[in-house]
């Protein structure tokens, strides 16, 4: 059956050239244009999808992913908004950031960014002004002289002196909330913090802000800006310049490499010609279907390229040897592809299942990345198979003079190495074995080192002016990277002891009397508590209004109006964050996830209390602290209220009073340092349960990072173990020979073991781009072996012994995979220019794999194949 | 942005009307008052009415997610002035404010106590009942939240008309335009403010706060009006903060003008001792 698609293709390509090219153009011309046109004109074409680009991590989660669904409703619940941060240094000045002209540039600033919004889709979207912090729209809260408390705002004009600069960082300093957090410790720096209604607009407000404050350096002011939402859109935006520049980059050295082993250039443009189809129709589809150009599926041609070049160069590759001893294209032509159909369709099929085992893993993009990459790769054999021939036969047969590999010729110099590396793996495969045994044992000990851990803010090289600005504001700062704590009091309906309100209200009832009020109104309401089961409270509010109502004189009304005071202090005990027990626990958790290095603050509802508290109690230190009862806590807090921003307090405590939150201030947006804070507070919470019972989750953009990545490794894994199964049966059918078959596997599990192994052993981060890249070894690696053995067997068929075989096989089939190891290792080296990091890991990482699969596939399969010869080739 | 002020304030007619309020407009029909007439009118029914003042204030907060927040709390007021004229001056006095909170219950016996003074600035005090404490407010910014509102303390005690320039730009059918402009504008986080004022009533029916980029970011409407004692008398008016979706509703009942209070209520030693008769 594959001899009969073998020829069957074959002979379209020959003898309808054009049809076969055409079909190609026209294809991917009408895929092209189903993408592009909607894109240039959505309103033209809105029945069609345009291309849509999303750079969120948030969506390496699904929408439905509970945590997600969690970090959207408590953000929603206190009020939290995605921060852009501003940072202001000014080295220059003894003062720091904290001089007149400085804070004056700073004030303007600051009215600058409260205007920025635009209209979009008919709603106000960009800087959420209300929320802004910033010297000149936060209040100070102190001392006002003569016992008296005084809110107002911490700079309320730019300071008429260095004197009154230097006195707005000392009050902001005595306030919790604003140190570390607006101020710097240190005294150098302060911080503006821009709540945006949008993430998108991340990117353009970072580009208002640093036209603003173009020319402040000349004065001596550094402006750092940076925050997860400007780091994910900026990559975003730089990461269309990279497929601009990297991919036909890649494709230029590529080109240039093939041109110099196969000298013609009318020939070496069709492997361009395929990958460049490949990698169009690919995205054209993948964008006509309605789906987003994530950070992953950028990449997607980067790794079509290969593979499609792959394909061809094998095609090429033998006929460049096989040419020159026939002369004769067709005849050519016709033996190279059905040498060559099988080793093809396979590697091609196991390079489908490589990617198409991403499907298999909980991350969206990562699906629709395997799912496209494996379409991609599927579209470049198929147009190898078929527009290579087709191609060859139309090029003028005088145009190929001279061209090929000429018997007689003198060997290459890689024709030389490959024929000595073929002598010294079948005399002396011991050594091959133990030097294989070696780096086995090597990639297991690196295995064991490798660390898991993200930060997108690391997806840009050091010297990028996010990573500068990510650097000095957390060196200054309690950190740029929030995480969120949410503790909730358990949901359902509340608990009531009814012996124990029974027991209060006598004790009310008690001092009341003294009061001279009437006792009948509360021995009623003690009847009713008698005989209540369940929540008793709707009832007992409806007998006290009545009773205020009809009360005939003042000792009524004011037995009435206690007990209405008796039952909403009743109802307030399930106001759990107005408890003072409650508020020592919130504030000793604090103390405990402070001792995390990498936590540099929290802010919190009991720093509130504890700093106002300590106002209202004339500033004295000790008084830094929770009062006594829930009502001076209630207290305290609608003291806090008369300020400039009551609302600020909804951003720490919802109205009930029944959830909370703790803002952690992280000084890495490692998931490794997050990781460790979850456990900080998880030790924290199991060895000190909270006086009350309550529950606890976390949520923020640095958590979600946490967990999409281990969901990703976990996913990656279980995807890489599955397709290798995959594959191996796929090599056993191949091969009709189980031995044969786990032989195959041997190059790539070599591979893809050295390859991270080396990643532990440098302490490279398992991230997203290492995780994906375990698929393309599995594509690539095996690609070589399968060639590999399946021209030693043939050859083996034809020479009677594996002896008498070498030489054939590591004549042309070598060259072959020699030659496309050297073409497409080189090729992806300008990835390494890029000023993205995922970039820069996928370029050395592809390289790294293609050479070692090769050099793995050379080296080991001839050495396993002279010690394994009698079984393997007696099963034959 | 008058678009924006309409369909409010046309509600509010509705309601001054259903009430009955047919006031006759000042002077001689004939003749227009001049801006300070209308400010000194509006100034009055808003602030001034009778020489004391009583009512029960039940305030309702409304946050952006329809988050519900009560407070209850009982207002005396005391002017130092005898005369209630609103057509001259004479009305304007210095005047001392008693709030005193009921609900909810951890504020429950809190009093906040103000001086307004016509030539200086407010003193004011809050008594803190659980921690037994009686603090000054400094008197630097009047433009803070009332205990977490979206009204300012200026609104409950109300602004002084030597603050701004005032502009009469219009009338629109029964109400005077007037634009404010501040003469302190680095004091205050607004750029202006129009009021529309009711023709007959003078009740300022719909006031309009502008921010320094020109948006309207703040707006008072009054929503239902009484006529008590004599007196046209808002019952039920709202504050709205457009930026942060935050309502307040402040509905007044038990209103009573004229009433007997005694000055020394209105003093730090009343603050640990609310005047019981007065407050019920």
């Amino acid at each position: 059956m594959l001899k009969l698609l073998c020829r069957g293709m074959t002979h379209l390509a020959i003898v309808r050239p054009r049809t076969v090219i055409a079909a190609m153009v026209i294809s991917t011309l009408a895929i092209v244009a189903t993408a592009a046109l909607p894109s240039l004109w959505p309103e033209r074409f809105s029945a069609l999808h345009g291309i849509e680009v999303d750079t969120d991590p948030e969506n390496m989660l699904s929408e439905q992913e509970p945590v997600r669904l969690f970090h959207h409703e408590a953000k929603e619940r206190f009020n939290l908004s995605d921060m852009i941060v501003v940072g202001v240094t000014n080295p220059s000045h003894a003062q720091g950031a904290f001089n007149a002209a400085t804070l004056e540039r700073v004030y303007r600033l600051t009215e600058f960014a409260k205007q920025l919004q635009w209209e979009i889709d008919g709603q106000r979207e960009g800087v959420l002004s209300i929320d802004l912090l910033a010297p000149s729209t936060v209040d100070n809260i102190e001392q006002g002289g003569l016992g008296s408390v005084n809110f107002s705002w911490l700079m309320s004009a730019p300071p008429a002196d260095d004197r009154a600069a230097a006195q707005v960082l000392e009050r902001a300093q005595t306030i919790p909330f604003l140190n570390g957090t607006l101020v710097s410790e240190d005294g150098e720096a302060l911080a503006l913090y821009l709540p945006i209604s949008k993430k998108e607009l991340a990117y353009r407000i970072r580009n208002e802000l640093l036209e603003f404050t173009h020319g402040w350096e000349q004065a001596g002011d550094n402006v750092y800006i940076t925050g997860l939402p400007v780091a994910e859109d900026t990559f975003g935006v730089e990461m269309f310049i990279q497929m601009a520049i990297s991919a036909p980059l890649a494709m230029l050295v590529i080109f240039l490499l093939l041109w110099l082993f196969f000298k013609k250039l009318i020939l070496v443009a069709s492997p361009m010609i395929v990958a460049m189809v490949a990698s169009l129709a690919t995205m054209g589809l993948l964008i006509a279907t309605g789906n987003t150009i994530h950070i992953m599926s950028s990449m997607i041609p980067i790794f079509i390229m290969p593979i499609a070049v792959l394909d061809a160069v094998h095609i090429l590759s033998e006929f460049f040897d096989r040419y020159g001893h026939h002369r004769d294209k067709r005849k050519t032509i016709t033996e190279v592809i059905e040498t060559l159909f099988a080793p093809m369709l396979f590697t091609t099929l196991t390079t489908m299942a490589g990617f198409a085992s991403l499907y298999l893993t909980p991350i969206p993009p990562v699906q629709v990345f395997g799912l496209y990459i494996a379409i991609g790769v599927f579209l470049a054999w198929l147009w190898t198979m078929l527009f290579i021939p087709a191609y060859i036969m139309l090029i003028d047969e005088r145009r190929l003079e001279g061209y090929g590999h000429h018997e007689g010729e003198r060997p290459s110099l890689l024709g030389r190495t490959l024929a000595a590396t073929g002598h010294i793996t079948t005399r002396r495969p011991w050594t091959v074995i133990a030097a294989t045994a070696l780096a086995v044992v090597i990639a297991v000990i690196g295995i064991g080192r490798i660390t898991v851990n993200d930060n997108p803010t690391r997806w840009f090289e050091e010297s990028h002016p996010i990573r500068v600005a990510d650097r000095v504001l957390n060196d200054h700062f309690g950190g740029t990277y929030m995480g969120y704590l949410e503790l909730a009091a358990p949901a359902g309906p509340a608990t009531f002891d009814i012996a124990a309100m029974q027991a209060r209200l006598t004790e009310r009832q008690r001092v009341a009397a003294d009061a001279g009020n009437a006792s009948a109104p509360y021995q009623r309401i003690q009847a009713l508590l008698a005989a209540a089961s369940g929540d008793p409270s709707v009832e007992l509010q409806t007998v006290i209004d009545s009773g205020l109502d009809a009360a005939v004189d003042d000792a009524n009304y004011y037995a009435w109006d206690d007990l209405q005071g008796w039952l909403d202090t009743e109802q307030q005990r399930s106001q759990l964050f107005k408890q003072p027990a409650m508020l020592n626990w919130l504030d000793q958790l604090q103390t405990a996830l402070l001792a995390n290095p990498s936590v540099g603050k929290v802010n919190s509802l009991p720093d509130v209390v504890k700093t106002v508290h300590r106002e209202l109690r004339l500033g004295a230190a000790e008084q830094y602290r929770i009062p006594a009862t829930a009502n001076a806590v209630g207290q305290t807090l609608i003291t806090y209220q008369n300020s400039h921003r009551p609302h600020d307090l909804w951003h720490f405590v919802t109205p009930d009073y029944r959830h909370t939150v703790l803002w952690i201030q992280l000084t890495s947006g490692d998931n490794q340092d997050m990781e460790q804070v979850i456990a900080t507070a998880e030790q924290f919470i199991a060895a000190n349960p909270p006086p009350q019972a309550a529950e606890h989750h976390w949520f923020g953009l640095t958590y979600i990072n946490v967990v999409w990545q281990g969901k990703m490794v976990a996913g990656m894994l279980e995807a890489f173990l599955g397709s290798f199964v995959v594959v191996l049966v796929m090599m056993v059918f191949l091969f009709r020979s189980l031995l044969w078959g786990l032989l195959a596997m041997i190059p790539l599990a070599v591979t893809v073991g050295l390859i991270y192994g080396v990643i532990g052993l440098i302490g490279k981060d398992y991230d997203m781009p290492v995780a994906v890249l375990s698929a393309l070894s599995l594509g690539l690696a095996v690609d070589y072996a399968i060639h590999f053995l399946a021209r030693a067997r043939e050859a083996v068929a034809a020479a009677g012994s594996w002896g008498a075989a070498t030489d054939e096989v590591f004549g042309e089939p070598a060259r072959a995979i020699s030659r496309n190891a050297i073409i497409l290792g080189a090729g992806f080296t300008p990835l390494l220019a890029a000023p993205l990091v995922p970039y820069q890991t996928v370029g050395i990482f592809i390289a790294s794999i293609i050479v070692c699969a090769a050099v793995a596939t050379l080296l080991i399969l001839p050495a396993l194949i002279t010690y394994l010869q009698r079984w393997l080739l007696k099963t034959r | 942005m008058h678009s924006r002020a309409h369909p409010l304030y046309r509600c509010a007619a509705i309601l001054l009307a259903a009430v009955g309020l047919g006031y006759a407009p000042l002077g001689a029909a004939e003749q227009a008052p001049t801006v300070e007439q209308i400010v000194h009118r509006a100034n009055y029914t808003s602030y001034y009415q009778g020489k004391s003042g009583r009512a029960q204030v039940s305030m309702t907060i409304t946050d952006s997610q329809l988050r519900v927040r009560q407070r209850e709390l009982t207002i005396l007021r005391l002017d130092a002035s005898d005369s209630d004229n609103p057509d001259d001056a004479s009305y304007q006095s210095d005047q001392k404010f008693y709030l005193y909170f009921k609900r909810p219950a951890d504020v429950n016996k809190m009093v906040f106590l103000v001086w307004k003074h016509l030539a200086s600035d407010d003193d004011r005090w809050l008594y803190l009942p659980d921690m037994d404490l009686v603090k000054r407010i400094a008197a630097s910014d009047q433009r803070t939240s009332f205990v977490g509102s979206d009204h300012f303390y200026e609104d409950v005690s109300g602004r002084s008309l030597e603050a701004d320039h005032h502009q009469l730009t219009g009338s629109d059918g029964d109400y005077y335009i007037i634009n404010n402009t501040p003469l302190a504008p680095d004091q205050v986080e607004f750029s202006r403010y129009e009021m529309y004022i009711h023709k007959s009533s003078f009740i300022p029916v719909q006031t309009t706060y502008y921010d320094k980029q020109g948006e309207p970011y703040r707006v008072a409407t009054v929503l239902a009006v009484s006529e008590i004692e004599g007196y046209p008398t808002v019952t039920s008016a709202k504050m709205q903060d457009l930026r942060s979706g935050s309502t307040t509703v402040m509905n007044y009942t038990a209103v009573d003008y004229n009433v007997a209070l005694d000055d020394e209520l209105f003093t730090e030693r009343y603050l640990r001792r609310p005047p019981r008769a007065q407050l019920r």
